[in-house]
């Protein structure tokens, strides 16, 4: 996927999420940021240094964990850990120290003698994933890197990334699952087409583009014919599942909730169960990029 | 340490297996002692130059070139394996760039080469000490040999990697080649007495120039057409080298 007019600062020491749909460029984007490949026009400055004219000087400072498997088949865990640390010039105290701590950190202890081939695909992406933290670095590129990860593992994954984060470290983040985004983010951006279509934090984008808030209200079985009642109540969304629950989506949706409950108090009808549903990242990341796809842009 | 010598580290490391060192020492190992020996019923001698070689001795001297090629496997298998399993592009987001990646598998195939032909000369000394005629260029002869033939083969295989997508294809074509070259070739048997076709085969075969060279330096028949062999060898490698290169150069992430 072609990338254009890719505007992008990141701030040091923060976890900048980068979302899209499937072939939006993200990855196409990652792999220009960590100069796999060169732009054909524009500029790339990373942690300083121009990414174009200076590649290595780039690399030098950042890890990268790569959306497809990387690994070494005939090495084990530990082994491959180690040689990784090596190769990054890591001091051999140093490296067997960082071997140990993740090992514990990314819960391999068990697995540490085992060939990377003989991993199941989580097991290897964790051991991807922790092999990156054997070298010091400013600027971490995490494409994906929760994929084929169980809930455990993956919360794990990114509490040890917020532990690193604290410490000084900034990280370029992208992902499908939008809570995790959600979770980790302090800023996010949203590519589509190869365009950036939103920029800020989770909680701006809310505001930006969440106005509407879904409330959930159950009230008990009763005779009386509750959609009947609300008749007339417009402007808004009622849907009424097997008469008990009743869910608003609106954009004025606490105005809505007024008249629907001076009505259920009027027949005297009781509420079981209200419930207001917070705006989520995925509910915002649909909207900007179905808005993005309506517009053409 | 220099990224380059990392990067050998690294290939020595993930290279230098049980099935690997076993295929390097084993294989050959029955070849000098076990075809040696039964073929020596039915080869009494060979014709050498001015002088003439029992078989063992004979086939020892060409196992020396046939594991020089055969350790270079390793350099298409160290490409293909890193393209497979994603650690060419995880290579080159690190501190490294294209041209410590080549040097990298050029001096581990020197490396192992070097090794491998150490290993044989020593093991199969036994068997061609009678014929040994040392003299100041036994040694760097069988160095040459084993320094451009890791170069010209190891290039050979790098190419092979390069250009095939599934690992039957790179299995069967690599097999194949290097089934040519081993067989091909004076390592097993001298090009005289063969068919005309067969002997004009031997020499299309890089393998038969290493191994003259090889030859020349452990029983002393250096002569004018082993120069031009090894100025073959010289510009085989270069070329090959040159293709290898550009390829891994141009090779897509």
């Amino acid at each position: 996927m072609a990338v254009d007019g890719i505007d992008l600062s990141v701030n040091s020491g923060r976890i900048f999420g980068f979302l899209g749909p499937n072939g939006a460029g993200k990855t196409t984007t990652i792999k220009l940021l960590t100069t796999l490949i060169a732009p054909t026009s524009g500029t790339i400055n990373i942690l300083g240094i121009d990414a174009i004219r200076q590649p290595l000087d780039v690399r030098k400072k950042i890890g990268v964990v790569l959306q497809q498997p990387s690994y070494e088949p005939t090495l084990g865990v530990e082994k491959s850990l180690e040689k990784y640390g090596m190769m990054w010039n890591v001091e051999r105290k140093t490296r067997k120290d960082r071997v140990e701590e993740l090992l514990s950190a990314f819960d391999l202890q068990e697995i540490r003698n085992m060939k990377n081939d003989d991993l199941s695909i989580g097991q290897r992406r964790r051991v991807q994933v922790a092999r990156e933290f054997m070298h010091d670095m400013d600027l971490l590129f995490l494409d994906e890197p929760t994929v084929g990860l169980d809930p455990s593992a993956r919360r794990g994954l990114l509490d040890f990334v917020k532990k690193k984060v604290k410490e000084g470290l900034t990280i370029f983040f992208t992902t499908h699952i939008l809570n995790e985004a959600e979770y980790l983010c302090d800023e996010v951006a949203i590519i589509n087409k190869g365009k950036i279509i939103a920029v800020d934090t989770p909680d701006e984008l809310k505001n930006k583009f969440g106005r509407e808030k879904t409330i959930k209200i159950r009230i008990p079985e009763t005779k009386k014919d509750v959609s009947g009642l609300l008749v007339g109540i417009k402007d808004y969304e009622i849907d009424l599942n097997s008469g008990t629950n009743i869910t608003i989506r609106s954009n004025d949706s606490e105005e809505v909730l007024l008249k629907i409950l001076q009505i259920l108090n009027v027949n005297n009808i009781p509420i079981e169960d209200l419930s207001v549903m917070p705006t989520t990242l995925e509910e915002i990341f649909l909207t900007v990029v179905n808005n993005s796809n309506a517009s053409g842009n | 340490m220099h990224p380059v010598i990392r990067l050998v580290n690294r290939n020595l490391t993930i290279s230098l297996n049980k099935g690997f060192l076993i295929w390097q020492v084993i294989f050959p190992l029955i070849y000098i002692f076990v075809a040696g020996f039964a073929y020596t019923a039915l080869i009494h001698s060979v014709p050498f130059g001015n002088k003439s070689l029992d078989y063992p001795a004979f086939i020892a001297s060409g196992m020396i070139g046939f594991n020089i090629m055969n350790s270079t496997l390793i350099s298409g298998i160290i490409i293909w394996n890193d393209r497979r399993h994603g650690m060419f592009e995880q290579i080159l987001v690190g501190p490294f760039t294209r041209a410590h990646y080549i040097l990298s598998n050029i001096y581990t195939i020197g490396i192992v080469g070097l090794i491998s032909a150490a290993l044989i000369t020593a093991v199969g000394y036994p068997l061609f000490f009678k014929s040994v005629e040392f003299n100041f260029y036994t040694i760097p002869l069988v160095v040459f040999a084993s320094v451009t033939g890791s170069i010209l083969f190891g290039s050979i295989a790098s190419i092979i990697s390069t250009r095939l997508q599934s690992s039957e294809g790179f299995n069967v074509v690599i097999n194949t080649v290097f089934l040519f070259f081993a067989f091909v070739s004076t390592a097993f048997y001298p090009a005289e007495g063969t068919p005309e076709p067969l002997s004009t085969a031997f020499y299309l075969n890089p393998l038969t120039y290493l191994v003259d060279v090889v030859r020349a330096g452990i029983f002393g028949n250096f002569s004018t057409f082993v120069g031009i062999e090894m100025i073959v060898l010289i510009a085989l490698a270069l070329i090959l080298f040159t293709i290898a290169t550009k390829l891994l150069s141009k090779l897509e992430l």
